[in-house]
């Protein structure tokens, strides 16, 4: 129990301090925003007044930063002056979209990697390991922007899948079967892009776990006892090369929001990306803000999930834990 | 006369966490007092973990002890601001065990030995060479090795080497920490023995710190035995090998060969 | 004796990759600027040796390509006019290494110009804007690595060798800028500092943005070491010669993390090029006219080029060599140090 509430306590201080990060980013250039927003003819100079009475720029950091932390605590995330409405509402939609994308491809992508790796660490040396290993090599030294530019191209070529957006014109009309198959030829490139992006890595960290574990003396004696091969590999090796495998699947999980930026750019999948990035281009503050700290929650909560994981998961953390 | 270095109720404490020499991890000084007289040795006896290496860095002033006061002729030296300590750093060097580990591996003999120049501000390029090869002679470093990095030497040639460089700025004192220890016994030999004639040469005053007390016999004047933090025995070691009066002492002569006890191997008397 | 081997060719590659992006003047054959309105988005040509009438010419040759009858983006040869391509001409100033003078290019035409790899909306050459726009993504990458080791450096032996709260306090701030999201640590930083700058400006500020994010992963490894060595006897027996904390820190610590900070070169200059095209792909980065490889890439996000001008993807693909060579550098000089451990912290990706 102390341990997590070490952990906890260490995962709070993380957002305080990123919150507290991002607040300063944000409050190097607040004068010259709102001179921008002056600029604007479609904002009336009321509007700048009032709002800049709203958020108190003319009181000094700490006091706004506390301003703006007693607000968040409300759950009022602030205003877009982009689209004109509050933050809320417009990030829950789009961080919705962003974990369709993302835990599609995250699952995908270990349903994959898992079954890759080990086979690859039961051949190792051999021809189709290195076939693999060169795979992944391969994959690995392209980079994410340049395979997600890649694949849009062969679809816009081939029309196979269609290129944009999240649904189709007469979504609302069709049946849910069609619905849901709508949905998936929409998502089917950029989760491509995801999966082809993290599959590479994972894999090689599955084969190099399993393939540490395949030449431990526990498991020649399981052979020994005659224990057929698949279940050795899965119920055995892989249960024992486990645990760097858990902690890479906690720190996925963080990055659920943030990871498929550039494919959601790249794609234009109306997910958390494009409206961070627009909110940066039109300095929509307040949405960057609290795009960033989502994220940030996200992946400090993953590095937690992380680690309860691997403690419930290995008993010699838990010894280790309560030994101290 | 004065002895040149007096150490009175020395203690130190290592507070929980803070590093310490791996050898005393727990050990802690618990008011030593001894002192030398000019010219001769001291052989420091003792078992791992009894302070010795804590003592050698307090002497040298590479730690600050928690109280007590170590007196080097005649000055305080415990409390001293580090710039003035910086300055009497020259008269008080120190040779450490494993000169794999004292010695930088990547500098060659010659950069080893010169360093003290260096970092001290004396001499010129061409003059701090000279001087250190010198010193490489006398200790018996063949010009051939000068250029030799440290990592390539064998074990008694890097604590040769260590020894030159301890020798560089004309100490008064010479602390050696279990200096002997980690080399073969024909090697500890050659080497004990010319650190007997560098003594007489040159009048050094060593600290010879050992848990060997056949390596003592052969070097020491006079012998201190330490155990737990405190010297629980001292005098000439003559008298301490023939009669030992402490439990710590007697179990250490049993447990180190070639040292029977009515026999006694001086060489300096 | 294969693994220096192994580091040699490596470095080999790097350098030849890096010696023809410099020598970039020298490789395009025109101008990376210069338009040519009448020719707009125009696909690769071919080089041939073989004329229409079967005739063999020893000179390299292009045909120039015209509007095929009836459409209006199809492009055909032009068989009636073979213009040869000359080697080791003149042909437009540049500035060789950045200062000297030159006029030589290794290839070019008189006359009609030959687009290898195509053109864009106007008219330029696109390969050489690819060779002109790997000068600045690769220096934008290269100096940002230098700002982040330089930085990472300075922070990890400070809290290696002084410890105690600042060791403490560097740390913490270490593990705060790991934990946030690369990518959108770039984006927020850039963000909030102005947005229309002039290129030089532009190319300055994202360089000190990409440096000052990745600092955290070279400063723990820098203290790391740094705690190993500070223990050592020879940093204690200089101390014993009165050698201050500066002269330590230069003369016998800062060397030996010497290995470990060209690691981390070999692992994050790929990592701060692939940045610099983000950011410039998507409009944060270094702006027209200057050619980077993320700002050649802009175009793509229009639906019309990505149907018909597959060539605009070409840019794309230049970085995939180098991030060969420096991914095979990086997994020589771990080898070779030892540490062959697949570091999952240190993935490609900038996220």
């Amino acid at each position: 129990m102390r341990y997590f509430l070490g952990r906890t306590l260490h995962a709070v201080f993380l957002l305080f301090g990123v919150s507290l990060l991002t607040f300063l980013f944000s409050a190097l250039t607040p004068g010259s925003y709102f001179d921008e927003m002056r600029l604007n003819p479609q904002i009336s100079r009321e509007t700048v007044a009032a709002l800049r009475a709203q958020y108190q720029l003319d009181r000094p950091l700490p006091v706004r930063y506390a301003h703006w932390l007693n607000a968040v605590a409300h759950g009022e995330l602030g205003f877009s002056f982009a689209y004109n409405s509050p933050v809320g509402p417009l990030l829950w939609v789009r961080a919705r979209n962003t974990l369709f994308l993302t835990i599609t491809a995250m699952l995908l992508a270990w349903l994959l990697a898992l079954p890759l790796g080990v086979w690859s660490a039961s051949r190792f040396g051999h021809a189709p390991d290195r076939v693999l290993s060169w795979t992944t090599a391969t994959l690995l030294v392209i980079p994410d922007l340049v395979l997600a530019l890649g694949l849009l191209i062969l679809a816009v070529r081939t029309g196979w899948f269609p290129t944009g957006g999240l649904a189709s014109l007469g979504f609302e009309n069709l049946s849910p079967l069609h619905k849901l198959r709508d949905l998936a030829s929409h998502m089917a490139l950029p989760v491509t892009a995801l999966v082809l992006a993290t599959l590479p890595m994972l894999v090689r960290h599955v084969r190099a776990s399993v393939a540490e574990v395949l030449d431990a003396p526990f498991l020649r004696a399981a052979v020994g006892h005659g224990i057929p091969h698949s279940k050795l590999l899965y119920s055995y090796a892989l249960r024992a090369a486990a645990n760097p495998l858990i902690s890479l699947f906690g720190f996925s999980v963080g990055t659920l929001l943030s990871g498929s930026l550039l494919v959601e750019v790249v794609m234009s999948w109306p997910g958390l990306g494009p409206l961070l990035l627009e909110a940066i281009l039109a300095r929509d503050l307040y949405v960057v803000i609290s795009g960033v700290l989502l994220s940030m929650i996200f992946l400090v909560s993953g590095n937690l999930f992380a680690d309860v994981l691997l403690y419930w998961a290995d008993p010699r953390i838990r010894i280790a834990a309560s030994a101290k | 006369m004065q002895p040149l270095l007096r150490v009175e109720n020395l203690v130190k404490h290592y507070a929980a966490g803070r590093p310490a020499p791996p050898k005393d991890k727990f050990a802690a000084l618990d008011g030593v007092s001894l002192s030398i007289s000019a010219r001769t040795t001291l052989a420091l006896v003792g078992e791992s973990g009894s302070g010795k290496s804590t003592l050698a860095l307090c002497i040298a002033c590479l730690e600050h002890p928690t109280s007590g006061s170590i007196w080097f002729e005649g000055v305080e030296v415990a409390g001293l601001h580090e710039n003035q300590q910086r300055l009497l750093r020259p008269q008080i060097q120190l040779v450490f065990q494993d000169p794999a580990s004292s010695l930088n591996p990547r500098w060659t003999a010659l950069e080893i030995v010169s360093e003290p120049f260096f970092v001290q501000g004396r001499f010129r390029k061409q003059e701090r060479s000279d001087k250190a090869c010198t010193w490489l002679d006398r200790v018996g470093i063949s010009r051939k090795m000068v250029s030799r990095r440290a990592g390539e030497l064998s074990g008694g040639q890097k604590q040769r080497l260590a020894i030159a460089r301890a020798l560089a700025l004309e100490p008064k004192l010479i602390v050696l920490d279990e200096a002997l220890s980690a080399l073969d016994y024909s090697v500890q030999a050659q080497v004990s023995n010319l650190l007997l004639e560098l003594q007489s040469s040159l009048g050094l005053t060593y600290l010879f710190i050992t848990h060997d007390c056949a390596m003592a016999a052969h070097v020491a004047d006079e012998i201190a035995v330490m155990d737990r933090g405190r010297i629980v025995e001292s005098g000439p070691a003559e008298k301490i090998l023939r009669s030992p009066g402490h439990a710590a002492t007697r179990s250490l002569l049993a447990a180190t060969p070639g040292v029977p006890e009515t026999q006694s191997v001086l060489v300096n008397s | 004796m294969t693994r220096p081997r192994k580091l040699t060719k490596w470095l080999v590659a790097l350098v030849v990759l890096h010696g023809i992006v410099a020598g970039a003047g020298f490789f395009a054959p025109y101008d990376p600027v210069e338009q040519d309105r009448d020719h707009p988005y125009l696909p690769p040509m071919r080089v041939h040796l073989m004329d229409a009438q079967h005739h063999f010419h020893s000179r390299p040759f292009f045909y120039p390509l015209r509007l095929r009858e009836g459409s209006f983006d199809q492009y055909e040869e032009d068989n009636a006019a073979a213009i040869p391509v000359h080697f080791f001409m003149r042909g437009a100033d540049y500035p060789l290494l950045g200062f000297v003078p030159s006029r030589w290019h290794l290839f070019g035409t008189d006359g009609a110009r030959i687009y290898l790899l195509g053109s864009d909306a106007y008219g330029r050459d696109q390969l050489s804007r690819i060779l002109f726009g790997g000068q600045v993504s690769l220096l934008a990458g290269l100096l940002g690595a230098g700002v982040t080791l330089f930085l990472g450096a300075l922070i990890g032996m400070a809290a290696g060798y002084y410890g105690g709260w600042r060791d403490d306090l560097l740390m913490r701030a270490a593990e705060l800028f790991l934990a946030l999201p690369w990518l959108y640590l770039l984006f927020a930083l850039r963000a909030f500092l102005p947005l229309a700058v002039s290129p030089f400006k532009a190319f300055l500020l994202i360089v000190v943005v990409i440096g000052m994010v990745g600092w955290a992963r070279p400063a723990r490894l820098v203290r790391g070491v740094v705690l190993s060595v500070k223990e050592r006897d020879f940093v204690r027996a200089a101390r014993g010669f009165g050698a201050s904390d500066i002269y330590l820190l230069r003369r016998h610590i800062l060397p030996e993390t010497a290995s470990v900070l060209l690691t981390q070169a070999a692992i994050l200059v790929p990592q701060f090029v692939l940045a610099e095209m983000t950011l410039s792909f998507l409009g944060l980065g270094v702006p027209e006219p200057i050619s980077s490889w993320g700002n050649l890439l802009t175009s793509l996000q229009q639906y019309s080029v990505l149907v018909s001008y597959w060539w605009m993807y070409l840019p794309a693909l230049a970085i995939v060599p180098f991030f060969l060579g420096y991914l095979g550098l990086a997994s020589a000089l771990q080898q070779r140090s030892g540490a062959y451990k697949i570091d999952e912290k240190s993935s490609w990706s900038p996220t």
